[in-house]
């Protein structure tokens, strides 16, 4: 079979796609929380028993970090669809 | 086709932390249904139910100098005062500017009140006491104005301010084309700095402030058509800027029932339909509902935009009414009037 592209190059690309992964969704999380987290600020400085409810709300598109990191793990440990094309 | 407008980027992150906190002190607002339990109550329990409520500190601070209706009406307006001082402290930037440029209109208030006070030769202790300290003047000047010994001293303090184009123009005999004047200052102003802002809240803040215009030049002409008034003067006594200022405009010296039968049709006329007849003997009636008809409007409005200054310009307007209502019931109470003209008055969006 021929050798279509250096082992160290495809597993340096699918690092850096890994990285971006969780990168770009905790880019977004913190985009979406930082409005949240300044309602939930202002309303916890009225109401302080709203500080549970409102930690909740803030944490909720820390969720989608999990798909980004997820999605790191599985290209970093798990998915390995060069093994047949590169030289070992 | 009505455009999409996008938020700009990071830009309605400011008014979050504003929102949501005007938002959660709206939950503190008394509510409507008790209204209808104050009105049964007497002059000290009202003052012990507001105790239990965000009155709480003014009623305890007061209570060494006053008591009864002076306790109340000295707590509402501290209380009035503090809520909005706290919403200038609490907002940055935009926000903070349009809350500003609305509150002016307790400046114009105050120097109503100021001129007004000095032309009836009250004492300035009892000036102060319907004063509001809510807009830019701070307490201390109000007090050093209300010392003052005469209106003229009063309009030459004002000198170099924008307020001295419409305190010039007062005659010495009447007050009216003064107030008239500084109103029409505040929504000139308010226009102005409005029209500035390029937020998306900017734009339906200035849709309210013209509504609101609307409506007063429409109880204006509810008081005049019914009065008899002649049209010239009627119109002289409109605050120009409202969207529908053209047509309000030519109904002005209208006889009252054709009057009544033209407001047919205008967004505003379901609230009023049931009591707006020709033979009305209340106004108050018509401008209690009005007045309901304008909150609700404001808040309507912020569900367009919930990360706006709408928000906060819905809570400013039902604070301010809250207040209006307790001082409404209480006097009432002590003036003797009859329980269902009371209800009538009191605004309940």
């Amino acid at each position: 079979m021929a050798v279509v592209a250096d082992a160290g190059v495809l597993y340096g690309l699918v690092a850096v796609g890994a990285g971006l992964a969780t990168g770009l969704a905790g880019i977004g999380a913190g985009v979406g929380e930082q409005g949240i987290g300044a309602a939930v600020v202002g309303v916890v400085a009225e109401e302080p028993g709203f500080l549970g409810k409102g930690l909740f709300l803030m944490l909720l598109p820390e969720t989608l970090i999990i798909f980004g990191l997820a999605v790191s793990l599985i290209l970093m440990f798990a998915w390995t669809p060069f093994s047949g094309i590169v030289t070992p | 086709m009505p455009v999409l407008r996008l938020p700009k980027f990071g830009k309605p992150v400011k008014y979050a932390y504003i929102t949501g906190r005007v938002r959660a002190m709206k939950t503190k607002l008394i509510p409507a249904e008790m209204y209808p339990r104050m009105m049964s109550m007497d002059t000290s329990e009202i003052a012990r139910y507001l105790e239990e409520t965000q009155y709480k500190d003014e009623i305890d601070a007061l209570s060494k100098d006053y008591s009864g209706t002076e306790l109340i009406e000295h707590a509402t307006f501290a209380n009035l005062a503090k809520i909005y001082r706290k919403l200038l402290k609490v907002s940055i930037d935009e926000p903070s500017f349009l809350i500003l440029e609305y509150l002016r209109r307790w400046d114009v208030w105050n120097i109503k009140t100021l001129l007004r006070g000095k032309f009836y030769g009250a004492s300035d202790t009892e000036i102060m006491k319907y004063l509001v300290p809510a807009g830019e003047l701070s307490e201390e000047h109000l007090a050093e104005l209300a010392k003052k010994e005469s209106i003229q001293d009063i309009i030459s303090a004002f000198d170099r301010t924008d307020y001295s184009s419409a305190l010039a123009q007062y005659d010495g005999k009447s007050l009216a084309s003064v107030e008239n004047a500084l109103d029409k200052l505040y929504y000139f102003r308010m226009e102005r700095a409005v029209g500035g802002t390029l937020s998306v809240g900017g734009g339906l803040l200035l849709k309210y402030v013209r509504r609101e215009i609307d409506i007063r030049n429409l109880i204006t002409l509810f008081r005049m058509n019914k009065a008899g008034v002649d049209a010239a003067m009627i119109q002289e006594n409109l605050i120009p800027g409202g969207k529908l200022f053209d047509e309000l405009s030519r109904m002005a010296g209208q006889p009252f029932g054709e009057f009544i039968r033209g407001l047919e049709g205008y967004p505003f006329w379901s609230s009023i339909s049931d009591v707006a007849t020709a033979d009305i003997d209340a106004i108050s009636r018509i401008e209690a509902r009005l007045k309901a008809y304008l909150i609700r409007y404001a808040w309507a409005l912020s569900n367009y935009h919930p990360l706006s200054i709408l928000p906060v310009l819905g809570y400013m307007v039902s604070k301010e009414t809250e207040v209006a209502n307790i001082r409404k019931i209480v006097m009432g109470k002590e003036a003797g009037l009859p329980a269902e003209l009371i209800e009538e008055q009191v605004v309940v969006a």
